[in-house]
């Protein structure tokens, strides 16, 4: 029997040597130490830091800013993916005032954002059953 | 002092509910394979970021590894073994409301505690299609070859193998061999076409199935199409219209090539909004440079705009046949909050270690 692997990983790193792993986009690699998030405050602005997320791209990256952009506490907020190969998101915030921290911000408004999905769960349920109901004469 | 408010209040929580939008959601049409809805009061952000779940990040099941017992076919084995990775294949339990949710029935084979592989974390599909042995059954069938049969020149068609030779050894999980009724109707074949034989020619093989995301390959990716345009914002300034002449107003309606303004001068004498304007408007410029030829000084206002909404958003969703259109909208935001938690249990992490 001959045996022809798909997409095993074994056998990648021999076929095509500098390909890198297409599951490192988005797999924590724990065994060599890599953590999610990264926190450094920033020394030469004041009340500001930087969180640098490991495996994320603009899918939170964007979600994330624009959702602190709402909040009246954040002076700055950006982000940048710096290279498409390299997996890791470096998301700056800087807060109003000192009494506020970049991580509560990051808190809030990831908590924010939980709710709305929370609550598009319920209206995309509640929005099919009740086009299920209108529509039922056609089935 | 910075240390002595968060001594007595570790995480004053001072915004609570007002920066969290109340998004809506309005189905415009719902079959299996296809759903259509409108997004609204929420923002691009989230709309992208929700079409890029559902493009790259449900996961779903699809042949990963493949033993080839016996190939004597035209195509070679990595060539089929690349067609039946591509293959969609569809999870459907029969006593649950999910179309092909594959969360909670399968685990991610990386985190599965089995030695290779085990029933938890993957399904295994036998193929094995000799021409010679389904071939007497066929010629039998030929019957309007009549004497042909001992003519030298008798060509025997070739057999076809398709998904829907993968026999599963999971009852649950077939290969999905079409979207739709119409569109089994119109095939030729029984299933997906995967390599034609001819006489003498056999495939046997084993193929393992298992749980991944599109990030990882493209033949986990649930949709064919994942799409969402901007409602159109059409605002007309009856004033300013009310200068110009029938003939300048219908050549204003008649000059946008997606047909968004109706104007009749019996009914009404104003330019309207035609009613299917939301679907049809694709922000092209026709209009916008017949007003400013029509406008007596350049910066009068306009006689109607034609904006995309920045917090409205019509999305379109296609399958290939893996899941249900529904599921995959309940799935992408059900993979959207578990990201969401597993940031926000990271940032408390950094917010302990900064205390």
């Amino acid at each position: 029997a001959i045996r022809v692997d798909d997409n095993d990983d074994s056998n990648k790193n021999s076929n095509k040597m500098n390909a890198p792993e297409r599951a490192a986009s988005f797999l924590l690699d724990e065994d060599s130490g890599e953590v999610k998030i990264t926190y450094a405050t920033d020394t030469k602005v004041s009340n500001a830091g930087t969180f640098t997320l490991n495996k994320e791209d603009h899918t939170m990256g964007n979600l994330l800013r624009m959702q602190l952009l709402r909040d009246p506490s954040v002076r700055f907020a950006g982000y940048y993916h710096p290279h498409p190969l390299v997996h890791y998101l470096d998301l700056k915030i800087q807060t109003t005032t000192s009494n506020v921290s970049p991580a509560e911000v990051l808190s809030s408004a990831i908590e924010d954002l939980s709710n709305e999905a929370d609550h598009l769960i319920t209206q995309v349920s509640d929005s099919i059953d009740q086009w299920r109901k209108e529509n039922e004469n056609q089935f | 002092i910075t240390v002595i408010l968060f001594f007595c209040n570790p995480y004053p929580n001072y915004t609570k509910m007002p920066h969290q939008r109340f998004p809506k959601i309005q189905i415009l049409s719902l079959a299996s394979h296809e759903i259509k809805f409108v997004l609204s009061d929420t923002d691009t952000s989230m709309a992208n970021t929700l079409r890029r779940i559902m493009i790259g990040e449900v996961p779903t099941l699809a042949i990963d590894l493949v033993e080839i017992h016996e190939n004597s076919t035209v195509l070679n084995d990595e060539y089929i073994a690349h067609r039946l990775g591509l293959i969609p294949i569809r999870y459907q339990a029969p006593d649950s409301l999910r179309g092909g949710d594959v969360h909670g029935a399968f685990l991610s084979h990386r985190e599965c505690v089995c030695y290779e592989r085990c029933p938890r974390c993957s399904v295994e599909f036998e193929l094995e299609v000799d021409y010679d042995t389904v071939n007497p059954a066929r010629q039998a069938q030929d019957g309007a070859g009549g004497e042909d049969d001992e003519e030298d020149h008798e060509v025997m068609a070739p057999l076809t193998i398709t998904s829907k030779d993968l026999k599963s050894n999971n009852e649950y999980v077939t290969p999905a061999h079409f979207l739709h009724q119409d569109e089994q109707d119109e095939s030729q074949d029984d299933g997906i076409a995967l390599v034609k034989i001819g006489p003498g020619q056999r495939l046997k093989l084993k193929a393992i199935a298992r749980m991944g995301i599109s990030k990882e390959h493209a033949k986990w990716c649930p949709v064919a199409v994942a799409t969402y345009r901007f409602w159109p914002i059409i605002t007309i300034n009856d004033d300013a219209c009310s200068t110009l002449t029938a003939e300048q107003k219908q050549e204003l309606v008649d000059v946008c090539p997606d047909r968004i303004l109706e104007y009749d001068e019996q009914v009404s004498g104003n330019i309207t909004v035609a009613e299917d304007a939301w679907d049809t408007a694709t922000y092209t410029e026709d209009l916008r440079v017949t007003q400013n030829m029509m406008k007596k000084r350049p910066e009068d206002e306009d006689f109607l705009s034609v904006e995309p909404s920045t917090d409205k958003f019509i999305f379109n969703v296609e399958t290939t046949g893996a899941m249900d259109a529904e599921e995959i909208l309940m799935a992408s935001l059900r993979v959207l909050k578990d990201k969401l938690n597993y940031m926000a249990q990271e940032v408390e992490k950094v917010r302990d270690m900064n205390m």
